[in-house]
């Protein structure tokens, strides 16, 4: 459970079981997910035709960096109209399932990955860039080579959340993707500096080959000139670069890398949570530790028998 | 326990000890009431002088005695960021539970982190030296615990990034 999965668990097991061959019937669902992203499951013609659709946020900046092409790669013959509210369905016929179970895994896999899907187009798409970059960078050393090349291209930018954005930049020996955070309450932002310290430190410590990780309060300056953001520099706001050498953008690591490095902000954050409640949870205890010694002051009262003036007791009946 | 915190404890004891001599003692100012003089401050005369124990600036112990209550006020060391949204937290956390502390105060006196009141009342109904321990256990366990906490976030903070990291590896 420390990492989080990639694929929207709900979609993933609610799917699973209606193929599973079990009777159809007729579903009416709306599924949440991360980033204020929403599912909705429904049968709306027959129960035999499930149709998943999906609403993100930043749906018109994804499909400009191409989203479209990619999810029409992934999901080909089972795309629909978009249901009125959402901005992409893909509609699967029970009946007319993939025949061996291995292609309904794997059906059942790439719908749960709809998420992740629709926010890869920009990661790809600077992948892509990347490569080319590359190449062209390749036919010149580095003093030759004129200014365009090993200068980066422009900066993609998602703004997936109310004040939160990922930034994606190409350069020709590297991707830069900066996520920028908003920390609400003084204990989020000191928590999370606590946390991303280790991040930045990670890579010189264990892990050398993982991206580096760098995290400042006023934007990076990759960021210059981009509208919307924020410069004052105030400690709510912080920013987060990943640097994504070429070993981590071979074809056939991108998958992975790009389910991995959109999962970061929830992660991040989730984390922060989890140790904030756990924080919690030892102050209670040790509250308690504290009342027993305070209880520990106060004289046991004896229990005394009592009598009546006459000298008769009280006595307990049995 | 390090050299300079057992004489520091050793010293809040018996400043405590002999603060808390208190006795039941009317309010001079308006009839039938009976307040902690050193909350209400309105006869100089019954309130005793001030003392100070301190280990260093970033830790003290303020005591505050007069004829019918004693008020104790402590400073937490806070050594950086981490540690003051700690004794923050924590401090916060007792407060809200001052009711059955019984001599919590539920806000500390200024340039404080967390503050004690002891009535004649108290005294009555409980030992005096089990409250004079309940404070230095306190102080001790305090300190421990903000620390603990300390480490706990950053032995966490590590083990989250490592493992973020290592799919990339």
């Amino acid at each position: 459970m420390l990492l989080l999965d990639y694929q929207n668990v709900l979609i993933e097991s609610m799917l699973k079981d209606r193929f599973s061959g079990a009777a159809p019937v007729s579903i009416d669902q709306v599924v949440s997910d991360f980033d204020g992203v929403t599912f909705h499951i429904s049968t709306p013609e027959s129960k035999t035709k499930i149709r998943v659709s999906i609403h993100v946020k930043c749906f018109q900046e994804l499909v400009q960096y191409g989203a479209q092409a990619v999810l029409e790669r992934e999901y080909g013959p089972y795309i629909v109209e978009p249901e009125s509210g959402y901005d992409f369905s893909v509609q699967v016929d029970l009946e007319n399932l993939p025949a061996d179970q291995e292609g309904k895994d794997d059906l059942i896999r790439r719908i749960s990955l709809l998420k992740r899907n629709a926010m890869a187009a920009p990661f790809e798409q600077a992948f892509d860039e990347f490569a080319q970059r590359q190449e062209e960078a390749s036919k010149y050393t580095s003093e030759s080579a004129p200014q365009g090349v090993l200068e980066g291209g422009e900066v993609r930018a998602i703004h997936y959340r109310e004040e939160e954005a990922i930034y994606i930049k190409a350069s020709h020996d590297r991707v830069t993707v900066i996520f920028s955070t908003i920390f609400r309450e003084e204990t989020d932002r000191i928590f999370g500096k606590v946390f991303l310290q280790e991040f930045v430190d990670a890579r010189r410590r264990a892990i050398q080959n993982a991206p580096q990780v760098l995290f400042r309060h006023d934007p990076p300056l990759e960021l210059e000139g981009i509208p919307g953001i924020n410069t004052s520099g105030s400690g709510e706001v912080g920013y987060i670069t990943f640097v994504l050498f070429p070993r981590h953008l071979t074809a056939q690591r991108r998958e992975e890398v790009i389910s991995h490095i959109q999962t970061f902000r929830d992660y991040f954050h989730y984390h922060i949570k989890a140790s904030k409640a756990y924080i919690h949870s030892r102050m209670r205890r040790r509250t308690a530790d504290f009342l027993q010694v305070l209880r520990r002051a106060r004289p046991e009262t004896e229990e005394k028998e009592r009598k009546t003036a006459s000298g008769r007791t009280f006595r307990v009946q049995a | 326990m390090s050299q300079s915190l057992r004489p520091y404890l050793q010293c809040v004891r018996s400043s405590l000890t002999a603060a808390l001599s208190l006795s039941n003692f009317a309010s001079q100012a308006s009839e039938r009431h009976n307040v902690p003089e050193i909350e209400a401050q309105s006869s100089p005369e019954v309130l005793l002088n001030p003392l100070t124990v301190s280990r260093n600036e970033n830790e003290k112990v303020f005591i505050e005695p007069s004829i019918n209550s004693v008020r104790i006020s402590i400073k937490i060391k806070q050594a950086d960021e981490i540690e003051h949204i700690l004794v923050h937290k924590f401090t916060r956390f007792l407060t809200q539970r001052a009711e059955s502390f019984f001599i919590l105060r539920r806000k500390p006196i200024k340039g404080y982190d967390i503050s004690f009141l002891i009535t004649n009342f108290h005294t009555e109904e409980m030992l005096k030296h089990k409250l004079v321990d309940f404070i230095i256990q306190f102080m001790e366990e305090v300190d421990k615990e903000i620390s603990e906490m300390k480490l706990f976030l950053n032995a966490r903070a590590r083990f989250v990034a490592e493992s973020f990291l290592t799919p990339f590896d």
